[in-house]
């Protein structure tokens, strides 16, 4: 998948381009889990999302919220990774 | 391509999180297809299985969504439809439970299905008087300082106060985005971030909140001991459970005004502020299915709280529940 394309997912549903902008505030890292395993999340600056690499799962963050409800997520492919 | 993929993820996830649910965490093998077909199967038989919208009797996979969309619909008239249809008495409650928790400069809070921010703005608002308080204190009590105090002071000058915080988390990102423009709006910046997450299957690690909130949302989780188990996870050894919810009125004058307001006026207002009837009507009739005071009371307690107590407010229109895990 080029990354034109993963692109345009990331910023599916989002309104107004303002909105995508607003930063992530890292600290939260400190709290979130994935939901299903329950293990810490990497935070991916490039593509804004957090990501579980153990499952190969991204979720988003829009508007500076991460949105951790997995059915929303994205499963990513595993060779994708550098 | 994202779309096949969502309902890709939809499928499996649905699997994985029962497989989470009944405690195996730490090993969801996705790649397996022999493991996909047997998280379908799980799935095809709990599709039977039915719950309650209101009065309406669904599917439990349909609860979740229809929840998602009264309150995607209600989110930007949330905060007037609040205040017209209780008269303004949300706020009592609200703060009732902040009276009740007492929370202390520091205290991390978990505010689950808190949409408009309304619970952790009142516990930042009351962490903040009570550090400033305890500030007045000390400086009055500094003005004869011992040298005891003195060498005391230049020790915890190293350790920085720890701040207090606000997690917000609900499901419905409508509700969040009202919120934080609400926040921003309101001059809230440190201390308070927001979570797009699921009361049953929070995205939070263990032992790590002082106060777990829950106002006005549990009546509408599919599952309440799975949200009540997740709770438990969340709070750190001696945190607090509480819950705000409509419960039972027993006064049978006040519980006859009570159902006549609630269901002539309540979808009258929703109808005529919100312009929709039907969310009202659900709201209403969600109420009356909840579990009275005793019987959620018993619930808590399944789920591994102890010293359960509840408090009636407005003759029991809603009680605060609390719980603690020790």
């Amino acid at each position: 998948m080029p990354a034109g394309d993963l692109q345009q997912t990331f910023t599916d549903g989002v309104k107004g381009s303002a909105e995508s902008k607003q930063p992530f505030d890292t600290s939260l890292l400190e709290f979130l889990v994935c939901p299903l395993s329950k293990k810490p999340l990497r935070y991916e600056e490039k593509t804004n999302e957090l990501i579980n690499d153990e499952l190969g799962i991204a979720y988003p963050i829009i508007g500076g919220i991460p949105n951790m409800v997995p059915q929303d997520a994205r499963l990513i492919h595993r060779d994708m990774e550098e | 391509m994202a779309a096949p993929f969502r309902t890709f993820a939809g499928k499996l996830f649905c699997g994985s999180c029962r497989v989470v649910h009944a405690g195996v965490r730490s090993r969801i093998a996705i790649s397996s297809p022999s493991c996909l077909s047997s998280f379908r199967s799980y799935n095809a038989g709990s599709e039977d299985k039915s719950t309650h919208f209101g009065f309406e009797t669904v599917p439990e996979g349909q609860k979740a969504e229809k929840v998602y969309k009264v309150f995607e619909s209600v989110a930007q008239k949330y905060d007037v439809m609040n205040d017209a249809m209780s008269m303004g008495i949300h706020r009592f409650w609200k703060d009732a439970l902040l009276h009740i928790m007492n929370p202390q400069p520091g205290a991390r809070l978990l505010d689950t299905a808190g949409g408009t921010g309304d619970i952790s703005f009142r516990f930042l608002d009351y962490v903040r008087s009570q550090r400033d308080r305890q500030e007045r204190r000390s400086v009055r009590s500094s003005q004869t300082v011992s040298w005891q105090e003195i060498s005391d002071s230049y020790v915890s000058d190293e350790t920085e106060p720890v701040e207090s915080r606000a997690v917000v988390c609900d499901i419905n990102k409508e509700m969040l985005n009202v919120g934080k423009q609400k926040a921003e709006d309101l001059g809230y910046t440190s201390g308070l971030s927001w979570v797009v997450g699921d009361a049953e299957e929070l995205p939070f690690d263990d032992d790590l909140f002082d106060i777990y909130t829950i106002a006005f949302g549990i009546r509408n989780v599919t599952h309440i001991e799975q949200a009540l188990q997740e709770a438990h996870r969340v709070l750190k050894p001696g945190g607090r459970f509480m819950c705000l919810e409509f419960s039972k009125v027993s006064n049978p004058l006040l519980s006859s005004l009570y159902d006549a307001y609630s269901f002539q006026v309540i979808p009258v207002l929703g109808e005529v502020i919100a312009g929709d009837w039907k969310s009202y009507q659900y709201l209403v009739e969600s109420i009356r299915r909840f579990p009275d005071q005793e019987t959620f009371k018993a619930m808590i307690e399944e789920a591994g709280f102890f010293r359960v107590q509840y408090f009636n407010l407005t003759g029991g229109v809603v009680a605060i529940h609390s719980g603690f895990k020790l």
